[in-house]
């Protein structure tokens, strides 16, 4: 790994922040409820994974600030 | 003396001559040209009739983002025909090029990945390259960039993903590599399981929108200003602003997408995940 995170190295990570934050949550959404369709238990996996994605995104969002140090570069 | 100054007058004189007519001639084709070749929704100037009708692809034209990704395939297919066939111990102008290209990648690579990083040269390479031959596309008339739909750009993303999950369990196994998933401490994994999962899932579709998006907005204003460029006005802001600031995007999206690649390939490969479960 090299030592110091270059200015282009930081530029790509920045640049997905505004996007991925949505996306996680999007996600977390569609997986939750596309789980309650199939599965028939209406209201509750929609949440539980509406949660899911929002704290997927905001981990993303943290990871690539540099708030929290990030399990994998 | 004199005739120096006059000399130089006059080559000034000719300098902005040539510039005016330049002008002149380009807006003549924006004028002229211009508003029935460009755009997303104006017919493309390459269109191929859909010989693929009987598999079930409708329409009576085949979508011109696929028929743009042939083009780009074409160029680069060429465009390496012709370096690999007349390679040499002292490089010509051409293998130069390209040895400064694929320099430029192993560069990358080496930085962002490290020791192990040459091996994914063809993924990020050719991803690398289609994008930004397709981006810099959008700005000759007539033509479409393939990046400029969204299906490319899914199918880009979507390669890279599987091949970055590919590449992790190739790496480690697919227990580690899972393993890898749940966090530090082993109770909140099945907290943290899904939130990676989400958090992975994610990654393509940032991707993809991204580049899509940078691509098709540039694309659109590109169309509404050529579209008007019969008042002069917009057809010179598309000159002035527009034609330099898509290039620009076209190098810099194309930057993001191969530095995210490789950003999300040497989190899956990377070595030493042992050491943080502690």
């Amino acid at each position: 790994m090299p030592d110091e995170p270059s200015f282009l190295r930081q530029l790509a990570r920045l640049s997905t922040i505004g996007i991925s934050l949505v996306a996680a949550t999007a996600i977390g959404l569609a997986m939750g409820y596309g789980l309650d369709w199939l599965l028939g238990t209406k209201p509750w996996l929609t949440m539980v994974f509406a949660l899911f994605g929002i704290a997927a995104g905001f981990l993303n969002l943290f990871r690539d600030v540099g708030l929290i140090g990030p399990p994998r570069r | 003396m004199a005739t120096e100054t006059n000399k130089k007058a006059s080559g000034r004189k000719s300098a902005w001559l040539v510039l005016v007519g330049l002008v002149l001639a380009n807006l003549l084709v924006g004028v002229f040209l211009a508003p029935r070749q460009v755009g997303l929704h104006h017919t493309p100037f390459i269109q191929l009739p859909n010989f693929l009708a009987p598999v079930g692809v409708p329409g009576e034209w085949l979508p011109p983002h696929v028929t743009f990704t042939w083009v780009v395939m074409g160029i680069l297919v060429v465009f390496g025909w012709a370096v690999g066939r007349g390679l040499r111990a002292v490089p010509g102008p051409l293998q130069n090029f390209a040895e400064v290209v694929v320099e430029g990648f192993y560069g990358l690579l080496d930085q962002m990945i490290g020791r192990q990083g040459r091996q994914f040269l063809p993924l990020v390479g050719t991803a690398g390259l289609f994008i930004l031959t397709s981006n810099l596309l959008a700005n000759i008339p007539g033509l479409q960039p393939p990046t400029a739909n969204w299906n490319t750009t899914v199918a880009l993303a979507v390669t890279v993903f599987i091949s970055y999950n590919y590449f992790g369990i190739r790496k480690h196994g697919l227990a580690n590599y899972l393993k890898h998933f749940c966090g530090p401490i082993w109770w909140l994994a099945p907290l943290m399981f899904p939130i990676e999962f989400i958090g992975h899932l994610a990654r393509p579709v940032s991707l993809s929108i991204r580049l899509f998006g940078n691509i098709f907005g540039e694309e659109s204003v590109v169309t509404i200003l050529l579209g008007l460029s019969w008042l002069v006005m917009p057809y010179l802001i598309w000159l002035g602003v527009m034609l330099p600031l898509s290039l620009f995007t076209a190098a810099v999206q194309t930057f993001v997408f191969i530095m995210l690649t490789m950003v999300y390939i040497a989190g899956a490969v990377e070595e030493g995940h042992a050491e943080e479960h502690h």
